[in-house]
């Protein structure tokens, strides 16, 4: 063991500047990936909360549809996507996609429906359509949780990433994995300290983002 | 100007109705207190009349036109032209005072507007008006968490005003705040009835503010209608009845 880390060290830095733009690229698979999933389920949500829900028939169904794509982890959809939509980030942003919009849906929907019913109320004596009403009644009040829940996901969503770099997903994921099956510790070890500083920097962002916006 | 015919409302599950046969006539310029105890009707009474409670039985009509069976966007108008203000003034989270009161003015325009959140600069305006009428032009631009219980009770007052009603409604509005807060609000609801000439229908539980600014008692007993008259008339045989107190000598007690 000592003598197996004793190969990552000292740190290969010439390889610096690819580790980093791949960083970038596994950064905004992260981040395209769950704002994709988080603006698609927002509308699937309403659907999906028996109090907004326009029929019971499309809130069954979302339902159901929600719990099929949260079913399905990342590394699945990322291999049937990689094999025929061909290698590279794009396939991985979509598979994070798909299965951030089966988890946003269900966390959003429970928020939705734990709502106060008084604003929705409100807004309905005044006179307003249905869905302005909830939108506008029951949006405030779900935002910072939504938030929260989006840099979660986001965060999850680096890791998710990285290991669908490893199956031909592109960026620094992909590096570690090539690193590591050519005995390049020396990089290897750079790369696993990228990508710690990355999630650490991330989670300080979210957390002053999120203070700001409540 | 509002008249209500045979209403009965069952909820499911039930036996008893919570309103049964109330037939009444309502005025313009009648500022009616709804008395009853928890549980005689008063809520629903309310609820009915801007149709956010379906009866099961019976009918209201708003000058001549049916509110009971209006079609989804002949509601949308009805409702619009009626303020409700509530017991837990049901304002919007995280949202200012202004944009709360702006939201009184989404039964009047296109929704599309409504979401990108534009208006106009004479609904602007107008709520920035109301805001003072209530007295609150120094908080326009706080957080309704940052308010206090009388100052919330004066926003959903504004939000009401906003729609520019002909008729107001109030489901228990002074039932969470305290005495001196609650007569202010009373003062200010019958100020904004007087010179907008509306037609105000409240719920109260405390029997001395309906006494001294109603022009019309109704008071109501397990959905029934047991009293429809002067506030002068409604006298300790009538709260008895209204509360089936033995102890109606407490607060009438007092004033002999």
């Amino acid at each position: 063991m000592i003598d197996f880390l004793s190969q990552w060290f000292p740190m290969d830095f010439s390889l610096l500047p690819n580790m980093v733009q791949d960083t970038l690229e596994t950064l905004a698979m992260a981040f395209l990936g769950s704002v994709f999933g988080l603006i698609i389920a927002l509308p699937i949500s309403f659907l999906a909360a028996r109090n907004t829900s326009p029929s019971p028939i499309l809130f069954q169904f979302s339902r159901i549809a929600l719990s099929f794509v949260r079913s399905i982890p990342e590394i699945v959809f990322g291999l049937i996507l990689l094999t025929t939509l061909g290698l590279g980030p794009f396939p991985a942003v979509i598979a994070i996609m798909f299965h951030n919009i089966g988890v946003f849906g269900k966390l959003i929907s429970e928020l939705i429906e734990a709502a106060d019913p008084g604003p929705q109320e409100a807004m309905k004596a005044v006179g307003s359509k249905t869905w302005v009403a909830n939108l506008f009644s029951i949006l405030p009040q779900i935002w910072p949780n939504v938030l929260s829940q989006f840099f979660y996901r986001f965060e999850v969503a680096i890791r998710t990433s990285l290991i669908l770099g490893f199956i031909g997903g592109g960026g620094i994921g992909q590096r570690l994995f090539n690193d590591f099956k050519t005995f390049q510790y020396s990089s290897v070890s750079l790369d696993v300290l990228i990508i710690m500083i990355m999630v650490i920097i991330i989670d300080f962002l979210a957390s002053s983002i999120r203070k700001r916006i409540i | 100007m509002i008249e209500i015919k045979n209403l009965s409302v069952l909820y499911a599950g039930n036996t008893e109705e919570s309103l049964s046969d109330v037939n009444l006539s309502l005025q313009k310029g009648d500022f009616i207190c709804v008395l009853g105890k928890s549980g005689a009707g008063k809520s629903t009474f309310i609820r009915c009349i801007n149709g956010l409670q379906k009866p099961t039985g019976g009918e209201i009509l708003l000058d001549g036109k049916t509110i009971t069976y209006a079609k989804e966007e002949d509601l949308r108008k009805i409702r619009r032209e009626m303020g409700m203000i509530f017991q837990h003034f049901n304002l919007i989270p995280r949202l200012s005072v202004l944009q709360n009161v702006m939201t009184g003015t989404f039964g009047y325009r296109n929704s599309f507007k409504n979401l990108f959140g534009m208006f106009t600069a004479e609904e602007l305006k107008r709520a920035r008006s109301v805001i003072a009428e209530v007295g609150l032009a120094e908080m326009a631009t706080r957080r309704i968490e940052n308010l206090s219980g009388g100052q919330k009770q004066r926003v959903g007052i504004a939000r009401a005003l906003v729609q520019q009603p002909r008729v107001l409604l109030g489901d228990e509005p002074v039932a969470s705040l305290d005495p001196g807060t609650s007569d202010r609000i009373f003062t200010l609801l019958k100020e904004m009835h007087e010179r907008l000439g509306l037609l105000t229908i409240i719920n109260v539980h405390d029997i001395e503010l309906a006494k001294r600014y109603a022009t019309r008692i109704v008071a109501l007993k397990d959905g029934k209608v047991i009293f429809d008259g002067l506030p002068k008339d409604f006298k300790e045989a009538e709260y008895q009845e209204t509360y089936e107190s033995q102890s109606a000598d407490a607060y009438f007690g007092a004033e002999i």
